[in-house]
């Protein structure tokens, strides 16, 4: 009961803020729909009659899937770095059910907005390149959920890293475009790089779009236990920096 | 007898080679509004945030309705509220209805559960009319009553404020005071309040802490304090501003502060009053009135802090 309450006090705040600030929100998926046109097109024409239709496909899905990558991994850090300079942190950390429970809710509460910006970057994107891609969006969000969760996970290191630093901005800069290069690893069936948060899992996505692959049901599992490693270590890393913070009195300070 | 409902032992924080807090300890008795005086920097807030577990202490204990803070922190914070930087406290892009949701469901309470609680601290706090208001809009005082309107939205039996009139005009700290005495009053509730607003931490505090450079200098109520340091301080208004002969010759008689033609002297016995009269006379001033004047808490204050520097 505590718990739902807690999930629509989020989801309500989000509503709340997206009313008061949708012109932010509209013009955010204007630039990144902009950016993804560049790119497509640059590839396109630098790239020739080399390009193939699969590697257009791939890069539509890979930049849909980047972008909830990026929104999910600068999640917590963003929210506690925003919350301090408010000076509304410390109200967050009177809470008895926890500020680390108030964090993962929001977070959860922004992937499912995501899917909404995903959405809508997915089926512009299409139509402005004609490349119609057949996708069972079930399968899409639960896939992406799945293994953004792991990010969620990195995203609670940086909000710790958050507490006592203040400004990480140019960490989840480097972490965000890293995972572009990232994303492109071979992780299944199991190399090492699949032990990465999020990359089995968005290639699992890319490959079932693009080529219609399918997996079996042991490496959705993997990625399940991929993301709730990530998950538990991010929450442990954030609980000690919160201590930390709370040693060196740095929780509202910015 | 009443409860101690907040118990701090032998508090000692420590920054690097600073000592923010040494030794403090003290208690908060149920239903008593307790004001934290002195200087910047002296402890205050350290110590205020350490009763909610918002800063790891280095050694002592803090109790709170009879819990450990560092063992059952989230259980003490189902009955504790605070406001802690003013109307910095709050979100300013919502209403402060949506505050008032948002913040009692991030303590696990639904939205039906607290429409009668928002109604009746937007009512007693004058705020009903800009329930659905962006707070950005309001003034600081309307600012800082949503900050106490959401630090009390889940009826909490024990608020901490740290310096709720800070930056705020005599009537809106007037209506928060009233308010608070209210609360304590009629719901017995129990407030540990920091404040450089001397006026309002004699007017609603029965006991007060002084506390200076991390130690507790003196730990008494208003009236003990104000008799102990009661001293004869007398205004002399004068026809024109006092001539050089009259200060002379009333110098050996105290302290004397002139402001114009008023002068402010804390005589150091009363029985010197008689020498005094003896010099206005002698010397042809011209008194328009003369009368005894009360230490209030801010002299005390500064005499306290003077005295244990000295």
């Amino acid at each position: 009961m505590k718990t739902l309450s807690l999930f629509s006090a989020e989801g309500r705040m989000m509503y709340w803020s997206l009313r008061r600030y949708m012109f932010n929100t509209v013009a955010m998926v204007a630039v990144l729909f902009l950016i993804f046109m560049g790119m497509f097109w640059g590839v396109k024409t630098i790239g020739g009659s080399g390009v193939t239709g699969e590697s257009l496909d791939s890069m539509l899905v890979g930049y849909i899937l980047w972008v909830s990558a990026m929104l999910a991994l600068g999640n917590t850090g963003g929210e506690i770095l925003t919350e301090s300079q408010r000076g509304t942190l410390e109200q967050l950390y009177l809470s008895p059910l926890g500020a680390h429970r108030i964090f993962f809710f929001r977070a959860l509460v922004n992937i499912l907005f995501n899917f909404i910006i995903m959405t809508i970057m997915l089926y512009l994107s299409m139509a402005a390149t004609g490349r119609w891609l057949s996708v069972n969006l079930l399968y899409l969000y639960g896939m992406v959920f799945l293994s953004t969760l792991s990010l969620v996970g990195i995203s609670f290191m940086m909000g710790g890293l958050g507490l006592i630093h203040k400004k990480i901005s140019s960490i989840n800069g480097i972490l965000s475009f890293g995972l572009i290069g990232l994303m492109l690893l071979p992780t299944y069936p199991l190399t090492p790089y699949a032990f990465l948060p999020f990359i089995a899992g968005a290639a699992a996505v890319r490959n079932s779009i693009v080529q219609g692959a399918s997996f079996p049901i042991w490496w959705y599992l993997f990625i399940a236990g991929n993301s709730i490693f990530y998950v538990a270590l991010g929450l442990a890393v954030f609980k000690r920096m919160e201590t930390k913070a709370k040693r060196l009195n740095k929780m509202n300070q910015y | 007898m009443p409860q101690n409902c907040i118990q701090v032992r032998n508090l000692i924080k420590t920054y690097a080679d600073l000592t923010a807090v040494n030794r403090i300890s003290f208690d908060v008795r149920s239903g008593e509004i307790l004001g934290i005086l002195g200087p910047n920097g002296s402890g205050k807030t350290t110590t205020l945030k350490s009763i909610l577990g918002l800063i790891e202490f280095d050694e002592g204990s803090i109790e709170v309705n009879g819990l450990p803070i560092k063992k059952q922190r989230s259980e003490i914070l189902k009955n504790v509220g605070a406001v802690l930087e003013g109307a910095r406290n709050i979100y300013w892009h919502l209403t402060p209805m949506e505050n008032l949701t948002y913040f009692a469901g991030i303590r696990g309470i639904p939205k039906k559960n607290i429409s009668e609680r928002a109604k009746y601290l937007l009512e007693s706090l004058e705020l009903s009319d800009v329930a659905n208001k962006e707070i950005r809009q309001f003034s600081s005082g309307m600012k800082q009553k949503c900050a106490l309107a959401c630090a009390f939205i889940h009826n909490p039996s024990i608020l901490l404020l740290d310096e709720p009139t800070l930056g705020l005009d005599v009537e809106i700290t007037r209506t928060i005071m009233d308010w608070l005495v209210n609360v304590v009053e009629k719901e017995g509730k129990t407030i540990l309040i920091t404040s450089h607003n001397m006026d309002f931490v004699e007017t609603i505090c029965e006991r007060i802490l002084i506390i200076r450079k991390g130690e507790i200098i003196s730990h008494e109520t208003v009236k003990s304090l104000k008799e102990k340091f009661a001293r004869k301080h007398f205004i002399l208004d004068l026809k024109t501003e006092p001539h050089q002969a009259f200060l002379e010759a009333i110098s050996s008689l105290g302290t004397v502060s002139a402001h114009g033609s008023s002068l402010r002297i804390e005589l150091e016995t009363v029985n010197y009053l008689i020498p005094l009269m003896k010099a206005v006379g002698e010397t042809q001033t011209d008194m328009l009135d003369f009368r005894s004047v009360e230490n209030d808490l801010e002299d005390i204050f500064l005499e306290v802090i003077k005295e244990k520097t000295e």
